[in-house]
């Protein structure tokens, strides 16, 4: 008999996805003698012994393994509170060469074994279903040893915030123009597809090294509830919550992502944080300050909120000369943009598909195009994910001119030695 | 609701064909009798034991108050799960508790593990496991064996689009809706796009319910299980009662049959014929669902429930 035919709790654990439908219902029942560990170091599977079938196209754990060993995991990039993320690539195959991956690996609650968090679930669950060149790819998931649910999702080496902070990049507004319509599109796709994203930020815009932005962390999204169901109001990072949220709105819809958009938008020009607030109390200040305190006339319905109070600043909600002055660079025709995205009274904002139409995006200048869009540069606000990284993804992905170079130089050095 | 169905991930992987479904589970049985498990644990057909474990993942759901969305998903994943692994590698009773885990995680009315695990036990006893990691585990075997394919698009929307634009009567709506609860036993959800189904529980309701009605009526066996009635009709949140052992159930909801005019009928019937909707795939599911209640006239869920007692004694699942 072979040892898989008797599943037990300890050789579950330990070779999960190796051996083939071994669950996790045995209480080991004294005559299993452990598998031997048929995992390598680097998370690669060794074939099995006995699976007999190893051909058999329906198996889930031969898929699972055939999956798994198309990709190598690198080195470690960062951690968070749910998922270990890993570079790595997948190999080179006949017709393929190898390409860079982030390898998600979503940590299993080891302390109370709480099942799959709600973010872990979330971003499977919508990144499975959503395809569009403006939405993060993922490409494959498996189950590596130890019970981890790892998702390979494509690598992109920056985000917004980073070209946002660095100061040695000027950016013009052909290429705000640029990425705002990448976020746009890819906004529009989700909520065509009936999902909040519920996150949008800078650092959640992600940019390919050809420049493509395409949303990413779907930790917080959400398919729109159905009517008279309620939800949270605690989501959006704050700097970007709307003010519904900020009033405990628990009906609420596509326009939170619309105004998160339009203050990436204004940090995009003015280089930093639009609205910084402190606290909760302080942001829902600063907006006030910024666009107007919401009233019954500019707002009907806000006082019925269920967290309305009277905020301590009262300013006419902002009209376009305000925005004119700051946000002059723009445009008229982007000012009138931005103030529809950050409207107070949510159902006067625009929605993705009006935003895309704006006149805006077919005035001059023209949105960059994005491989000529300014790419993070040396060394500064890439800290937080470390020099390594720096150097490796410098070399992985750059410009084709920079390609160009280190082959030149790699060469040189061939000839030199 | 999420995503677009025609561009799901439950249309490009998980939907079946009848041939497909019997191969996956003619080949888990095979696997099995080749283990010498077949023989060792007999289990009762198919059918039958569908009964069962939809029978059980219901008292679950009403012990934790569950919409019938969520538990609609826990039923899909149920049946996904079993065309890959077979019931005999597994503790059903755990395995349907982590379904509806993992379900109400998905539609977004997450529960407690602990309580989750806390109901199944009053349900089920000594065959759930008190340690929570034990369904954790489970949880994640789901999920890979589902290949994380999650999103399930139920037929429930669209039947509810359509009560307005084809004027269903509350009464319709009430059967439709437990047919549709009640379709969950059979495959359907593997082989159709939820429209189809949602149509064929309408061509029910309109159609063939009153034929059975008046029947039923002479057999005054009519009014069993209406508890379903009025919450169904005013938003049917709770899970409710199935449409039972007999079609005959709904007769209870009061509206007499013979009132519905020829008129509306053939304005129906023309809607059918107009709508595009694929009669012969609707055929099909109806002929699915009165097989199914067929065989529900005679099931008893006393063979599954010591069979299946006898597989996760017999193999030290629990």
């Amino acid at each position: 008999m072979s040892a898989t035919a008797n599943p037990s709790a300890s050789s579950s654990l330990a070779n999960a996805t190796a051996v083939r439908r071994t669950l996790p219902f045995g209480n080991g029942n004294g005559n299993n003698t452990p598998l031997p560990a048929m995992m390598a170091e680097n998370g690669d599977v060794k074939p099995s012994k006995d699976d007999s079938d190893a051909s058999d196209n329906d198996d889930p754990d031969d898929l699972n393994t055939r999956t798994k060993k198309k990709y190598t995991k690198d080195r470690k990039l960062g951690e968070g509170a749910y998922a270990v993320v890993n570079l790595g690539h997948r190999r080179a195959t006949a017709t393929e060469a190898a390409v860079p991956v982030a390898i998600k690996k979503i940590k299993v609650n080891t302390e109370f074994r709480d099942g799959l968090s709600m973010d872990a679930i979330r971003e499977v669950k919508y990144l499975r279903e959503l395809h569009h060149p403006n939405i993060i790819a993922l490409l494959d998931v498996f189950s590596s040893k130890n019970q981890n649910l790892c998702l390979v999702l494509e690598f992109l080496d920056s985000d917004l915030e980073m070209i946002i902070k660095d100061s040695s990049l000027t950016l013009s507004m052909a290429d705000v123009k640029s990425w705002m319509l990448m976020s746009l599109r890819g906004l529009w796709w989700c909520h065509k597809s009936f999902i909040l994203h519920r996150d949008i930020k800078p650092n959640n815009l992600l940019l390919s090294a050809s420049g493509v932005l395409k949303l990413a962390d779907f930790g917080l999204a959400r398919s729109f509830s159905d009517p008279y169901r309620p939800m949270t109001s605690n989501v959006i990072t704050r700097w970007y919550r709307p003010p519904e949220l900020f009033y405990g709105a628990k009906f609420y819809s596509s326009a939170v992502d619309i105004f998160s958009l339009g203050l990436v938008f204004c940090e995009l020009m003015l280089r930093t944080p639009f609205l910084p607030g402190n606290t909760d109390l302080h942001q829902l200040e600063l907006i006030c300050q910024a666009l107007g305190t919401p009233t019954e006339e500019n707002w009907p319905g806000v006082t019925s909120l269920p967290g309305y109070h009277e905020a301590g600043v009262h300013v006419k909600e902002r009209g376009t000369d305000f925005f004119m002055n700051t946000f002059i660079a723009a445009g008229e025709s982007g000012v009138e943009l931005l103030m529809k995205m950050i409207r107070l009274d949510p159902r006067r904002r625009c929605s993705a598909r009006e935003a895309l139409n704006a006149n805006w995006f077919s005035q001059e200048p023209y949105p960059t195009q994005p491989v000529n869009l300014p790419k993070k540069g040396g060394g500064k606000g890439i800290e937080k994910v470390g020099s390594d990284l720096k150097r490796k993804a410098g070399e992985l992905f750059n410009t084709p001119d920079d390609a160009g170079r280190g082959k030149k130089l790699a060469r040189k050095l061939d000839f030199g030695g | 609701m999420a995503a677009n169905f025609w561009t799901s991930t439950q249309r490009a992987h998980w939907q079946l064909t009848r041939e497909k479904i019997a191969d996956m589970r003619k080949g888990l049985d095979e696997e099995d009798t080749n283990k010498g498990l077949g023989l060792a644990y007999p289990l009762p057909e198919h059918k039958q034991l569908q009964l069962y474990f939809h029978h059980c993942l219901q008292r679950l759901a009403r012990r934790l108050q569950l919409r019938q969305q969520p538990l609609a998903t826990a039923e899909t994943y149920l049946k996904r799960f079993y065309l890959k692994v077979s019931i005999r590698d597994t503790n059903p009773y755990l395995m349907l508790s982590t379904c509806v885990y993992l379900a109400c995680k998905m539609e977004e009315c997450p529960q407690h593990i602990r309580s989750v695990v806390n109901e199944a036990r009053a349900l089920f006893q000594e065959f759930i496991p008190q340690d929570i990691a034990k369904l954790a585990e489970c949880e994640f075997h789901l999920i890979s064996e589902l290949n994380s394919y999650l999103i399930v698009h139920h037929p429930y929307r669209t039947l509810m689009e359509v009560q307005v634009p084809l004027k269903l009567s509350t009464d319709e709506i009430m059967a439709a809706w437990s047919f549709l609860n009640d379709s969950y036993i059979t495959d359907l959800i593997l082989l159709y796009p939820p429209h189809t189904i949602a149509f064929t529980t309408i061509f029910l309701a309109v159609f063939v319910r009153p034929a059975i009605h008046t029947q039923a009526n002479l057999n005054a066996s009519g009014s069993t299980a209406l508890g379903m009635g009025a919450a169904a009709g005013a938003g049917g949140s709770i899970v409710q009662p199935s449409a039972g052992q007999s079609v005959a159930v709904s007769a209870a909801s009061g509206i007499n049959p013979q009132n519905l005019s020829s008129a509306r009928l053939s304005q129906m019937s023309e809607w059918f014929a107009e709508s595009g909707v694929e009669m012969e795939a609707i055929i099909e599911c109806t002929q699915e669902m009165i097989s199914l209640y067929d065989a529900w006239e005679t099931w008893t869920d006393k063979v599954c429930r010591e069979s299946v007692a006898r597989l996760i004694r017999g193999r030290q699942l629990s």
